[in-house]
């Protein structure tokens, strides 16, 4: 762990998703299998992972689990012989389980708090795409209360509502100065609303077990945000609005997902995710001086692939292990820097240990390697090359009761 | 595994870590390819010398493309590049014009005329403070190319004449004194005034140069410039009637200004007078210049009949650029352009193609951002002269400079970051 906290001290990175805003850091068990466990019931991030496998969990608990995401981009305008790079930043999101209900009977109560989407990528003032963003804070906190039902011994359903809570902060320059010193303007908002995660748990006779979710689209609607403007010339500010609405697609997700079990202490995961991302056809951002801002995105719909291990090697220890591929939805040409999205490579590790029978520590590593794009957007004409890498490390406690 | 290998280990880890924490785009270090930037000069007219506003001022000049173009290549061996800027305390130098109001999109523009470089008057002209060092940036506003083998032009424009003495004002041609000393890379834009003063003056004054006369001209100077063995890059001239200065005042907005008062509710016509033939009443085909609209003079009746509104009391030829004489202004760039592109191409010579790239930005084109049209003031190209570039403009011309410089001679000079650049300042 040492040399984690040095790394965690040392770089400095910044922004956290998966697929483009998507965050899958739901569970630490599943992120150190890659992501992968809708085909188990593992723990009580099932909820998260498929209502349905909640029903076959052997134990109540609870767990409350945070990641650290250091992420670094790295950007070269073409021509240029500048690489730039993100600010520092840690965003830390966090998921809270907890599983109630008699374990014996077939009908178990589950609730989760954890954060699917999200991102926080900060760059210089003054940097080539100021004109972009110059800081983009956004997250949505998914509530999510849910039943899940042990129909007979081998198949479990579930469902759970989700109540979203949206954050959005993006900053950037406009191509404006007042005495010299640079425009900028931020817009700001919330929103909440509703969306469902459901999902069927199989044992089968064959003794792989399958699991089969969907999690919902929940459509932020940003009403009455914020419109500040900095440094703004007289005669430019007339002309500003003071308020912006706005709707972003948090895209829905289904999954299929397969366990394996080898031996008594092994288990094998592997999930495929299609992430309807074609809903995302544009940000627009809508001001109360009857002005909007249209920006095409067109994205469309894109898989993971996720395969992990878990080893119980003693009473004590649990070894994991994963390895995922994402398919980036960002088409060529819709590529910003607020969401350098490219297709990524993951590789993940982490330990259990358990110092008592109810009592249990997880930490997880994940890291992401995004492939390098080069390319010219077609709105702003920014063009040039991105590079991800982001070190995800995470740690959860959990009881049994 | 004593405790300090533990330690060692942690610190190799560490280390490791730190680098392979950033990501890395590979990146092959500038190259000065096949050319020699060791000294480089700019051979060109007001836009190279940095001109905007309608004047020329210091900082304009430090945001000349060449001052730009220099700063990138002293990455690949570039020497220092001297501009003949005006002292920081004359920095308002011939004096320029600065919007100070815009309400609902109509500009107030007044000229500064604090801290001017302003030595003298001649015969009306004004007389700006000399210059006396080294120089490598010889923009000169104002000058045609045929001027550029004139003995004692000095005497006619005052912007080389305070590059000159007393003695050399009257002896020295604009071309021997720009290659008085070595020079191992050009830039040439020259040409631009050989159209642009017919052009602007809504072809009521000056003449193009003629086309023969612009060749043998253009070739002279081109012969000189890689007499030594120097190479080079040359630049075409820009679409001058796809410039603000052309396409704000039209007839439209002329007719909704018109149509908004009350005594010209009705109006339907704008009248003007063409270069040739009788009155009649105007197109969307005739280009009005941006200097009606300063004028003021639509529809005011000292003799009781409005101005441009009427038959007898019509917009004059010196505001309009009608119909026949664009075509006839496009088709002397046409040929100039053909020319500068054979002659540089038999001399072996980068071009950059001005022509293309502005229109292409004037058009309306998206950099880093930044939303570019030839829109006047909010079109970000133009400066408030609304012919000569802001500094944006000029950082966008300096690219193109240097990626024509590039693809010629197998350099790799990396691009100036136009997002650091700024348009029309706003009140």
């Amino acid at each position: 762990m040492k040399i984690k906290l040095l790394c965690i001290l040392l770089i400095i990175p910044a922004l956290g998703f998966s697929q483009s805003f998507q965050v899958n850091l739901q569970g630490q068990k599943q992120t150190a299998m890659a992501g992968a466990g809708t085909g188990l019931a593992l723990d009580e991030a099932a909820v998260f992972f498929n209502p349905g496998a909640v029903s076959f969990l052997r134990q109540n608990g609870v767990q409350a689990g945070a990641h650290g995401i250091l992420l670094k981009t790295a950007f070269r305008e073409k021509g240029s012989q500048l690489t730039q790079y993100n600010k520092n930043n840690v965003p830390t999101p966090v998921a809270v389980y907890a599983v109630f209900g008699a374990p014996n009977k077939r009908l178990r109560f589950g609730i989760g708090v954890y954060t699917p989407f999200g991102g926080a990528m900060h760059w210089d003032e003054d940097w080539t795409g100021k004109y972009s963003v110059t800081a983009l804070d956004l997250h949505a906190i998914y509530i999510q209360p849910t039943l899940s039902l042990k129909l007979t011994d081998n198949i479990g359903l579930g469902a759970g509502l989700v109540y979203a809570l949206g954050k959005v902060d993006l900053k950037r320059a406009l191509p404006y100065t007042n005495n010299g010193i640079q425009t900028t303007a931020q817009l700001k908002g919330n929103a909440k609303d509703f969306g469902w995660n459901a999902g069927i748990f199989i044992k089968t006779v064959s003794g792989v077990s399958v699991g089969v979710t969907h999690r919902s689209q929940v459509t932020a609607r940003l009403e009455d945000g914020d419109a500040n403007f900095f440094n703004v010339a007289a005669s430019v500010a007339p002309s500003l609005p003071k308020k912006f609405s706005a709707t972003l697609p948090l895209p829905a997700t289904s999954t299929i997902g397969f366990g394996f079990y080898p031996s008594e202490k092994t288990t094998i995961a592997f999930d495929v995710n299609w992430v309807w991302w074609h809903t995302y056809k544009d940000l627009t951002f809508h001001y109360d001086n009857g002005t909007s801002t249209p920006s095409a995105r067109n994205y469309h719909d894109a898989a993971t692939f996720r395969l992990g291990v878990q080893n119980i090697t003693s009473s004590f220890l649990t070894l994991r292990a994963g390895l995922g591929y994402a398919l980036s939805p960002v088409k060529e040409g819709y590529v910003t820097p607020e969401v350098p999205d490219a297709d990524r490579l993951l590789l993940s590790a982490g330990v259990g240990l358990n110092p008592s029978e109810r009592f249990s520590i997880d930490f997880s590593f994940l890291y992401e390697n995004i492939k390098s794009r080069t390319e010219q957007n077609i709105e702003t004409g920014l063009n040039g090359t991105f590079k991800t890498v982001a070190y995800i490390p995470g740690v959860a406690l959990s009881y049994k009761f | 595994m004593n405790f300090i290998s533990i330690h060692k280990s942690i610190l190799a880890l560490a280390i490791l870590g730190v680098v392979s924490c950033k990501p890395n785009i590979d990146v092959t270090g500038p190259k000065k390819g096949s050319a020699d930037f060791n000294r480089y000069i700019a051979i060109g007219n007001s836009l190279t010398a940095g001109y905007a506003d309608g004047g020329l001022y210091l900082d304009g000049q430090k945001n000349s493309y060449p001052e730009m173009i220099a700063a990138q290549i002293k990455m690949v061996g570039g020497g220092s590049f001297a501009t003949p800027f005006f002292p920081a305390a004359q920095s308002n130098g011939s004096g320029y014009l600065k919007l100070t109001g815009l309400t609902d999109g109509v500009p107030t523009i007044v000229p500064e005329t604090s801290n001017l470089a302003i030595r003298g008057q001649v015969d009306g002209s004004n007389l700006y403070t000399r210059f006396a060092g080294d120089i490598e940036n010889f923009g000169v506003p104002g000058i045609k190319l045929i001027h550029a083998n004139v003995v004692g032009y000095g005497r006619l424009n005052s912007y080389f004449e305070r590059l000159l003495t007393d003695v050399t004002v009257n002896t020295r041609t604009y071309l021997d004194f720009a290659t008085a000393k070595p020079w191992t890379f050009f830039s040439l834009w020259l040409g631009n005034n050989d159209i642009l003063g017919y052009a602007s003056a809504g072809a009521a004054a000056d003449a193009p140069t003629p086309k023969a006369t612009f060749s043998s001209a253009y070739q002279a100077v081109v012969t000189k410039l890689v007499s030594t063995g120097a190479k080079g890059v040359v630049a075409t001239i820009p679409d001058v009637t796809n410039t603000a200065y052309f396409r704000t005042v039209t007839l439209k907005s002329l007719l909704t200004a018109v149509n908004a008062t009350q005594a010209g509710a009705l109006i339907k016509e704008i009248y003007i007078q063409p270069g040739s033939g009788p009155v009649r009443s105007a197109t969307a085909e005739d280009l009005f210049t941006l200097p009606l609209s300063a004028a003021n003079l639509i529809g005011s009746a000292p003799n009781g009949i409005p101005y441009g509104l009427h038959p007898a009391n019509p917009v004059e030829s010196r505001f309009v650029l009608d119909k026949n004489e664009v075509t006839t202004v496009n088709d002397y760039i046409q040929s100039y352009n053909t020319t500068i592109k054979i002659i540089a191409e038999a001399n072996n010579l980068a071009i950059m193609d001005a022509y293309s790239l502005l229109n292409e930005y004037a058009s309306g084109k998206s950099a880093n951002g930044i939303p570019i049209s030839a829109a006047f003031i909010q079109g970000n190209l133009f400066s408030l002269d609304g012919i000569h570039l802001s500094q944006l403009g000029y950082a966008i011309t300096a690219n193109g400079f240097i990626e024509a410089i590039n693809a010629k001679y197998g350099s790799t000079i990396p691009i100036v970051d136009v997002s650091k650049y700024h348009g029309v300042k706003l009140p």
